[in-house]
């Protein structure tokens, strides 16, 4: 056996990933030298550097042509640049709520930042990936890393119940996914996604229960991971029970890894198969996630549970979006709203254009206007009243603009962007993945989405009720200030608000980030 | 041009928004400071406003003051603004309030001035921004961000019940508008061929033109003529109504129209006096103002199908409000149902489509924005004073406050549209177009039409009587209870701040023509347009189109890399072959 032979501008594309794994190494090995008392700001400064500079490589990778790297076992396009510039903007923002919630349980150390460092390294190359073991091994990286994060407070019966709930059905949501992907391998005989299209449409015709059945089986993998409804169970009780900054790292960026192998492994799946059945099968579970999500956070009354479900819900928006990008050529009963009869020609390349940049917009709109939010909990929370439950009831936020209105507002445009309320970036995403599920012709599916979103509006603006429009409750602790929560407090309510109203340069950058490999 | 003059209309709007952030940054305890530089900012958008209103010439271009920049290309949409001459004179009517509603709050806001006088100023400046709107998704935007201090002010500064009538009224106008927004992207989405898409009004008017007027030929064909429509016009055929309804019904949940409207006597209640008059004056507007410009001239067809349907609930609006008026012990709800009826006018007329039921609706937007404007504001005063909102509570106050009793019965006589004042020329219009109007016609008999005309005029009769009786109770015959014998007359502020209504209602009834004149250019388009829907109707060619100014070309940035062009990119993925 030879071995391969690889440069040094094999790694080159591997830049943001290496610079996040290096700086967890740091941060492992000079905590090795640390005292108990030994004062560790440096480590949230360090990660948070290592995130704008990991971010900041990425933007600029963003324009080379897509290519295969490392043997074609992964590729780097635009769609994966921003993809992992998304990741490492949710870093950043959870890793500056996270300093003064570990303070004050005495629990900061060098492998909290490790470890988050380590996870969104896993999301970076799993958006990378083009082979499935490279996919899997990519998503037990980012796996193993959360699983030991949402356990990361050892105290207390709920980390290690969310852990281990997270860590069961993470597992076994893993062994579907690599069920399914023997079962794609077997039927074709390559594990590499590019090349998996010829042989996928031979093994269609002769072995079609064993082609669906690992479709299925991957789609299943995915759903999981993505927390889409039926596969959704975990999610709010490992949502609660994790630290409020890992919560929020795992609602934005491993959806959003999970979200885009999804996307990549079905874009190449989808030209061996009918994409009819994919457009089904995306659509159906984005109408159950859709509805479920938003009806179940209705009468949650703990905001983190409610924060859960409410990622469920935006789970089900984006696969909107995927479902858009499987819609067939013109002629097809489920295109209600016919455009090709007034064009002539097919519009949908416009429209799958469209949807897979409604996807990445959608994904930064949520990092931000989600992990705000979970910022938000995360100092309004005391340890005290975890046990009982009642540490993210919607009572502590009455009459938080009275104590705080600075807070109050951030959460209120949080709030507003997750509802879709304009002029917030919630609102501009919501449009482009509904714009372009109209252009692929899923009128239905867009309105069921809108008035699941007008259903949805009404927790998170119960939210705003309490903050707003109730007296400051009896015996209210005064709530103590920390810089970095409040830098990343302003930074994304700067973005919510402002990217909602002027692009800048997001646009140019998402028009780029269209290109996906293999188009 | 100067700067001014080709920015007027972003200064009319985003001025009130930069003395917010002014406000912003004053300290929380300077509730003097913090009114004083709102009330500037109001009075300096007046000057503005007023400046527009002038430079708006009747007899020029449809659309004037236009501005356009480039803003979100990837969505097809632009920075467009403009106005014709019913969205300059409900502009005129926005800013006229805004100084007024900030004089009025000065006593009546007690606690987190600050806040209040925020949400004001950006309420200011959406509310202006819906109305200068040129491009669909930009009103959309304006529209629904309208919603967030409305919300606030009802919630937190208003009555004991101010929580649920907040967000009943957020989540009611909320649902309609989000309908609209999958007809809106709809309508975006069938009007142009792909690269020619645009969110811009007169590209979505336009595109449909044609399409429009095909399908109203061949609706006065025999049965099944349409089914052999190609193209958009076999489109709007078969969805037409449904984005049509989708349309309406987000704009009926606005003005409010029978049932719809059930939001607005809660939320009216529980506002304070800002913003009760803020939502009489002009947020019920957007809805009729959606009408006019969207929602009719969009599918005039479907309009034409619809016009009995919806003429049956303006008129059930019209008569179900006055008879709720004459049921009610509340003043303020009184008032609210009130709202019910004259929006009910306003729609009646429009749907009319005749030149003096569109050009009364149109004065009638106006003549509800100053007279229940004034309503309450007025009985925000007395409401400071006594704390009851019941009649019952009242009674003879005309002895102890005659100027405010003055005052607030010649508003009275507005709003019951005595002769004279300006809610006469507008509902006086408004029956005469609805009885000239084939309204019956549309509706299959005739005779139909004299029953619309019939019913509106009922709710003119009650509209007398329920005021009237209203007034009576509260102000005339002895004082009945004793806290009543020390109220104080208005003061010098109060008086100033009803004077400009009362003036208004004088000059609007005795000298309308300035404002019909501002008015009349969009009431001939607005019925050329919504007369493409009347199969075998004369058609002014020269009023359809709608003409506006282009987009400005691109600022060529240099990017770091050529991207590569997405219609070059291969299709993904491609169907088995």
């Amino acid at each position: 056996m030879t071995l391969p032979n690889l440069s040094l501008a094999d790694f080159l594309p591997l830049l943001p990933t290496i610079i996040m794994v290096v700086g967890a190494s740091i941060l492992l090995l000079s905590e090795v030298f640390l005292s108990t008392t030994a004062s560790r700001s440096y480590q949230a400064v360090l990660t948070v550097a290592t995130a704008v500079a990991a971010g900041a490589v990425a933007l600029t990778t963003m324009f080379e042509p897509p290519q295969e790297v490392m043997l074609g076992f992964g590729v780097l396009d635009p769609f994966s640049s921003f993809l992992t510039f998304v990741v490492c903007v949710g870093l950043a923002l959870a890793t500056l709520s996270s300093v003064s919630f570990l303070r004050k349980r005495g629990a900061e150390r060098g492998e909290f930042y490790a470890l988050m460092l380590f996870a969104t390294a896993g999301m970076s190359l799993l958006a990378m990936s083009n082979e499935l073991i490279t996919l899997f091994i990519n998503i037990e990286v980012l796996s193993i890393a959360t699983y030991a994060l949402t356990s990361y407070l050892r105290r207390g019966t709920r980390p290690s119940e969310a852990g281990f709930k997270y860590f069961i059905l993470g597992a076994f949501s893993s062994a579907v996914l690599l069920y399914g992907a023997a079962l794609l391998y077997g039927a074709t005989g390559t594990t590499h996604l590019t090349a998996m299209a010829g042989p996928l449409s031979t093994a269609l015709s002769s072995q079609p229960g064993l082609v669906y059945a690992g479709i299925i089986l991957v789609g299943a993998g995915f759903a999981f991971k993505v927390a889409a409804v039926p596969f959704h169970m975990w999610t709010p009780d490992v949502y609660e029970g994790a630290p409020t900054p890992v919560t929020a790292l795992m609602s934005a960026g491993v959806k959003a890894a999970a979200f885009a192998a999804m996307v990549r492994v079905f874009f190449m799946v989808g030209k061996g198969v009918d994409p009819a059945m994919l457009l089904t099968l995306f659509s159906v579970l984005a109408f159950l996630t859709m509805v479920a999500g938003n009806l179940l956070a209705i009468p949650q009354r703990n905001v983190k549970r409610m924060l859960a479900y409410s990622s469920i819900a935006h789970a089900g928006y984006l696969l909107v979006g995927v479902a858009a990008l499987f819609v067939t050529g013109p002629g097809e009963q489920f295109r209600l709203l016919g455009a090709s009869a007034l064009t002539g020609g097919t519009p949908l390349d416009l429209a799958r254009a469209e949807a897979l940049r409604g996807i990445l917009y959608y994904l930064l709109a949520y990092t931000f206007s989600a992990v705000g939010a979970f910022a938000i909990v995360s100092v309004l929370e005391r340890r005290e009243d975890e046990e009982k439950g009642t540490a993210w009831d919607l009572e502590r936020f009455s009459g938080l603009a009275q104590r705080k209105p600075g807070w109050a507002f951030a959460m209120a445009a949080f709030m507003l962007s997750l509802g879709g309320i304009p002029p917030t970036i919630g609102f501009m995403s919501k449009l482009l993945i509904f714009q372009a599920a109209v252009d692929a012709g899923l009128i239905g599916l867009t309105i069921v989405g809108v008035l699941s979103s007008a259903a949805g509006v009404y927790y998170y603006l119960r939210v705003v009720v309490y903050m707003f429009m109730r007296p400051v409750p009896e015996g209210a602790q005064a709530l103590e200030k920390s810089w970095s929560t409040e830098l990343a407090l302003v930074l994304s309510t700067a973005a919510v608000v402002i990217l909602g109203i002027i692009p800048g340069p997001i646009m140019g950058w998402l028009e780029q980030a269209s290109s996906i490999f293999g188009q | 041009m100067s700067f001014v003059d080709n920015h007027l209309l972003n200064l009319v709007v985003f001025l009130p928004l930069v003395f917010a952030a002014l406000v912003a940054l004053l300290p929380a305890g300077e509730n003097g400071q913090i009114r004083t530089v709102t009330f500037i900012a109001m009075v300096l958008d007046l000057v503005f406003g007023v400046w527009a209103y002038m430079a708006y010439v009747p007899g020029g271009p449809e659309f004037q003051l236009e501005y356009r920049a480039r803003w979100f290309d990837m969505f097809g949409t632009s920075y467009h603004i403009g106005v014709d001459g019913l969205a300059v004179s409900l502009l005129l009517l926005t800013v006229f309030l805004g100084p007024l509603v900030v004089l009025a709050s000065t006593t009546y806001i007690k606690f987190r001035i600050k806040e209040f006088h925020l949400a004001l100023l950006v309420l200011q400046t959406t509310m202006l921004g819906a109305l200068v709107s040129l491009d669909v998704l930009l009103f959309y935007i304006f529209f629904e961000a309208m919603l967030i201090p409305m919300y606030l002010l009802v919630g937190v500064w208003g009555a004991e019940d101010r929580q649920m009538a907040a967000v009943k009224f957020f989540l009611y106008t909320l649902a309609g508008s989000l309908l609209m927004l999958v007809a809106i992207i709809a309508v975006y989405f069938i009007s142009a061929p792909v690269g020619a898409r645009s969110f811009d009004y007169a590209s979505i008017y336009n595109g449909l033109l044609d399409a429009n007027r095909q399908l109203s030929a061949c609706t006065a064909g025999p049965a099944g003529a349409c089914d052999s429509l190609t193209g958009l016009a076999a489109t709007l055929h078969t969805w037409g109504p449904w984005l049509f309804g989708a349309f309406a019904i987000a704009f009926a949940v606005k003005v409010p129209m029978w049932p719809l409207h059930t939001w607005l006597p809660d939320a009216h209640v529980q506002a304070p006096v800002a913003g009760s008059m803020i939502l009489a004056g002009v947020t019920l507007k957007m809805g009729t103002f959606g009408f006019w410009r969207y929602a009719i001239p969009f599918f005039p067809v479907a309009t034409q199908q619809a016009r009995p349907f919806l003429a049956t609930l303006a008129v059930i609006g019209i008569v179900y409000g006055a008879l709720m008026c004459l049921a009610q012990r509340d003043i303020k709800k009184l008032i609210a149902y009130s709202s019910v009826s004259h929006l009910g006018y306003c729609m009646l007329g429009i749907l009319a489509i005749t030149a003096e039921g569109a050009t009364g609706s149109a004065y009638q937007m106006l003549n509800h924005g100053v007279s229940t404007g004034a309503l309450f504001l007025l009985f925000g005063y007395l409401y400071e004073r006594r704390h009851s909102r019941l009649m019952a509570d009242y009674g003879g106050i005309a002895k102890v406050m005659p100027v405010f009793t003055a005052a607030f019965v010649i508003i009275t006589f507005s709003s019951i549209a005595v002769p004279g004042t300006n809610g006469f020329i507008g509902e006086f219009l408004v029956l005469l177009g609805t009885f000239k109007s084939d309204l019956g016609e549309a509706a299959g008999n005739a005779h139909l039409t004299a029953v619309f005309g019939g019913f509106a005029t009922l709710g003119v009769i009650l509209g007398a009587a329920y005021m009237l009786w209203m007034v009576q109770k509260v102000f005339f015959g002895g004082i009945t209870h004793r806290e009543n014998q020390h109220l104080t007359d208005m003061n010098l502020r109060e008086g100033l701040t009803v004077l400009p209504f009362i003036v208004l209602v004088a000059v609007m009834g005795l000298q309308p023509q300035p404002f019909l004149d501002r008015l009349a250019p969009s009431t001939d388009r607005f019925l050329a347009r919504a007369r493409v829907g009347t199969p075998g109707a004369a058609l002014q060619e020269d009023r359809l189109r709608v003409e506006v100014m282009s987009l400005p070309p691109r600022q060529v940035v240099a990017a770091p890399s050529a991207p590569v062009p997405l219609a070059a990119a291969p299709a993904v993925p491609s169907p088995r072959q």
